[in-house]
């Protein structure tokens, strides 16, 4: 990895024409090899994203109508709330990151994606995965760790396919053809293995074999903040570097700079997930302070990076895509200095135990994560199926539908968990009475959540419709004409 | 799975938007401006190379100092019984009831002061004056009957402490003192300054009292080394 720093990651720029309709196609071929795993994966991606979007909503109102729904033991708010988390952060989270990711990968080293059969079956395994988490989890088998709910037996069969598909990222980056490293490649390859490690750590020592007490407590607090630091965010961050340059057709300003936040953040993301005033030794959520701290150094780097890179540049394409792509970096901002603030002892006084930490955790899923996929996906399915996307209005309505409904969640919340934290701590007003104020900001993330839904409801939609529209020319209606009998054998020579 | 065969069958393929019913949305993505751009529109990323400026390695320098200086302040010495409240494991210390003996000897280390204006704090005692109680043979003989007397009714006359000849009175302190001070001081010399003697309860010089009921306290009848020798004690 030491190479990253030194070598130039020069490509389609200075080079002889012939060289430039070269990496051309081979552009060209690397989008379309991704076509049929990448299109599963983010399909079912976003299908996860709507559903456990659902699963969310009903979650949130029963946190200020108790009664709803309350019939049903599948549907307590002590199983849908981890269900809904469980299949936004495995079932859309994880996917759509892979989806994604290996699109870029292919792309950037201008290779073609191996191994699809096998990502296609890892994908349908993970799926398979996701579903038994969701339905065991409503079925009262989750094990009552955050982030970790699903049943012990599903977490081997998620590795396996996180493997199967991993790994065929691995070996397309290999066969790369464009030997220099782009920054978003050092981000997506360090996600790749941060993750099982992370999993395996937490799930072994919480499910497997169990570590006593308190120490439980400490261990799945830092996997929930771990899968954000470690995963999330290094994922949005290798999106964001690589559509701001792209967009704005502009090298980015300093691949030293990107090295100095990589690593700093490669070192001290790591250190955090336990509150101050948590009921554990102390040094512990020190230390986490601490790496709070220290994570403004990348927040530094990374800031004046794209901010020299983007200083008075029009977005010289995708003006929808640059859309997400601004949000999810403003977003980027506004979480972490959330997230370090709300470590420190001062404001974890406060917000310790309040709806807060939800709102930070929102910002980043729907905000940062959620954003910078999208934009993501909407440059990359045209390109990778040939297909414009059916409907600009459907596009507008996401845009507008997850900037309102992140933004309320976010800003409800976080108020909230202020108001609330501040009347906890006053020893004059009596609990039940702290907790009734904060339900009407209950009630706006509620709201929030459910513009959200709509919103990637047409996010689906549109992709749904896309799907149609490609499938009609080229496979699932073969007797359409012969014009596209070509396009259909070379998808099916695709796979 | 044969990438020849793609490269053929696709190369006339990417100006080709597939379906009419495209057309009247394709402002909605950058796809659609296809060769309006140009070479731009797909080139890839690249990155420059200015230099990491240096204060942004300074301000490295001094967070990593000021985050070592905050879990050396607030880190609780990353003692695992060092929980929020606390800063230190001496306040948690101090905070928590003691077991038995450890209670004696914190309580006996304050009391010491009576006996530090003569044997001083280090245990060392004054050169002809007061002998040492550190690594005496007195304060450290396993059965504290005899040391339990000395401080009750006092001593005086010749003895001999760690091979010196001492001829000196020390007065009685057993009328100011409870058997339960008694029993903390002692406890508390017999471990200090490299002493390795059991602690001394309470009830041991409860019985020393009880056995002793005719010798009063008031110093008027000081043990010497002899009488103290001649003491059947069990080893
Ligand atoms: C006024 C000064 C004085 C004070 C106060 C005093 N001592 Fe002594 N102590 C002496 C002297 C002098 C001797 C030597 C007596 C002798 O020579 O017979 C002595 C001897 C002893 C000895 C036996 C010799 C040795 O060094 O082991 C012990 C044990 C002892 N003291 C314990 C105590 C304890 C316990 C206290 C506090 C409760 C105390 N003393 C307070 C002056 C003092």
């Amino acid at each position: 990895m030491t190479g990253m720093n030194t070598q130039s990651s020069e490509t389609a720029a200075g080079q002889s024409p012939d060289q430039s309709a070269m990496s051309k196609s081979r552009v060209l071929e690397a989008d379309k090899s991704c076509s049929v795993p990448v299109m599963f994966l983010l399909t079912w991606a976003l299908a996860w994203l709507v559903g456990g979007g659902i699963l969310a909503v009903v979650s949130s109102i029963k946190l200020h109508g108790p009664g709803f729904l309350a019939g049903s033991a599948w549907l307590t708010y002590g199983r849908v709330q981890p269900a809904s988390i469980h299949a936004l952060l495995y079932g859309f989270g994880f996917q759509a990151a892979i989806a994604v990711g290996l699109w870029m990968i292919a792309r950037l080293g201008q290779a073609e994606l191996m191994g699809r059969k096998g990502i296609l079956l890892g994908g349908a395994f993970w799926n398979l995965g996701v579903c038994l988490g969701v339905f065991g989890i409503l079925g009262g088998a989750g094990t009552g760790h955050p982030m970790l709910e699903m049943p012990g037996f599903v977490s081997p069969l998620l590795l396996v396919s996180y493997s199967l598909m991993g790994v065929w990222a691995l070996i397309t980056l290999h066969f790369r053809q464009v030997r220099s490293l782009y920054v978003s490649q050092w981000y997506l390859l360090a996600a790749l293995f941060w993750f099982p490690w992370i999993f395996i750590a937490a799930q072994s020592s919480l499910v497997f074999h169990p570590v006593r007490g308190a120490l439980q407590f400490v261990i799945s607090s830092w996997y929930g903040h771990a899968v954000v630091a470690l995963w999330l965010v290094p994922v949005a961050l290798a999106v964001l570097f690589y559509f701001i340059p792209k967009l704005l057709g502009r090298p980015l300003h300093s691949k030293h700079l990107a090295t100095f936040g990589f690593w700093t953040m490669a070192l001290f993301a790591g250190w955090g997930g336990v509150q101050a005033g948590a009921p554990v030794p102390r040094w512990i959520s020190s230390v986490c302070i601490v790496g709070g701290g220290l994570m403004l150094l990348p927040l530094i780097a990374v800031g004046m990076n794209w901010w020299f890179t983007a200083r008075g540049a029009k977005p010289a394409q995708g003006d929808f895509v640059w859309g997400f792509i601004r949000f999810a970096a403003v977003a980027f901002f506004a979480a972490m200095l959330l997230d370090i603030g709300g470590r420190t002892r001062v404001i974890g006084e406060v917000t310790d135990l309040t709806v807060f930490s939800s709102g930070v955790y929102a910002l980043y899923f729907y905000g940062v994560f959620g954003m910078s996929i999208a934009g993501a996906v909407y440059y990359l399915v045209p390109k990778i199926t040939q297909t414009e996307w059916p409907s600009a209005q459907l596009i507008r309505w996401h845009y507008l539908g997850s900037m309102v409904g992140t933004v309320l969640i976010t800003a409800a919340l976080v108020v909230g968990g202020v108001i609330q934290g501040l009347r906890l701590n006053n020893a004059d007003i009596a609990f039940v009475d702290a907790l009734a104020k904060t339900v009407p900001f209950l009630g706006l993330s509620t709201l929030g959540g459910l513009i959200l839904v709509a919103a990637n409801v047409a996010f689906l939609l549109n992709l749904v419709r896309l799907l149609t529209v490609c499938c009609r020319c080229c496979c699932c209606l073969p007797w359409n004409g012969t014009a596209n009998g070509n396009k259909a054998a070379a998808v099916g020579a695709n796979l | 799975m044969k990438p020849d065969r793609n490269k053929k069958k696709t190369s006339g393929g990417p100006a080709n938007p597939s379906a009419p019913t495209t057309k009247r949305s394709t402002p909605a993505a950058g796809g659609s401006k296809r060769g309006s751009r140009g070479n731009s529109e797909d080139s890839e990323p690249t990155a420059g190379s200015e230099p990491v400026p240096v204060w942004l390695f300074v301000l490295m320098a001094l967070m990593l100092y000021s985050g070592m200086s905050y879990l050396h302040t607030y880190g609780g010495g990353f003692n695992p019984k060092v929980y929020e409240n606390f800063r230190s494991y001496k306040l948690v210390d101090s905070a928590n009831p003691k077991s038995g003996p450890e209670m004696l000897i914190a309580k006996g280390e304050a009391l010491y002061m009576v006996c530090a204006a003569c044997h001083q704090v280090n245990g060392m005692g004054v050169a002809g004056q007061f002998p040492p109680l550190m690594g005496s043979e007195w304060v450290n003989e396993p059965n504290p009957a005899r040391l339990i007397r000395i401080p009750l009714h006092g001593l005086s006359g010749p003895m001999q402490v760690k091979g010196q000849d001492w001829n000196s009175s020390m007065a009685a302190l057993g009328s100011a003192l409870s058997a339960e001070d008694i029993a903390a001081i002692l406890s508390y010399i017999r471990q200090a300054w490299g002493n390795t003697a059991g602690p001394v309860t309470p009830a041991e010089v409860e019985a020393v009292i009880a056995d002793t009921s005719s010798r009063s306290m008031d110093g008027s009848r000081p043990w010497t080394a002899s009488e103290l020798m001649s003491i059947e004690v069990a080893q």
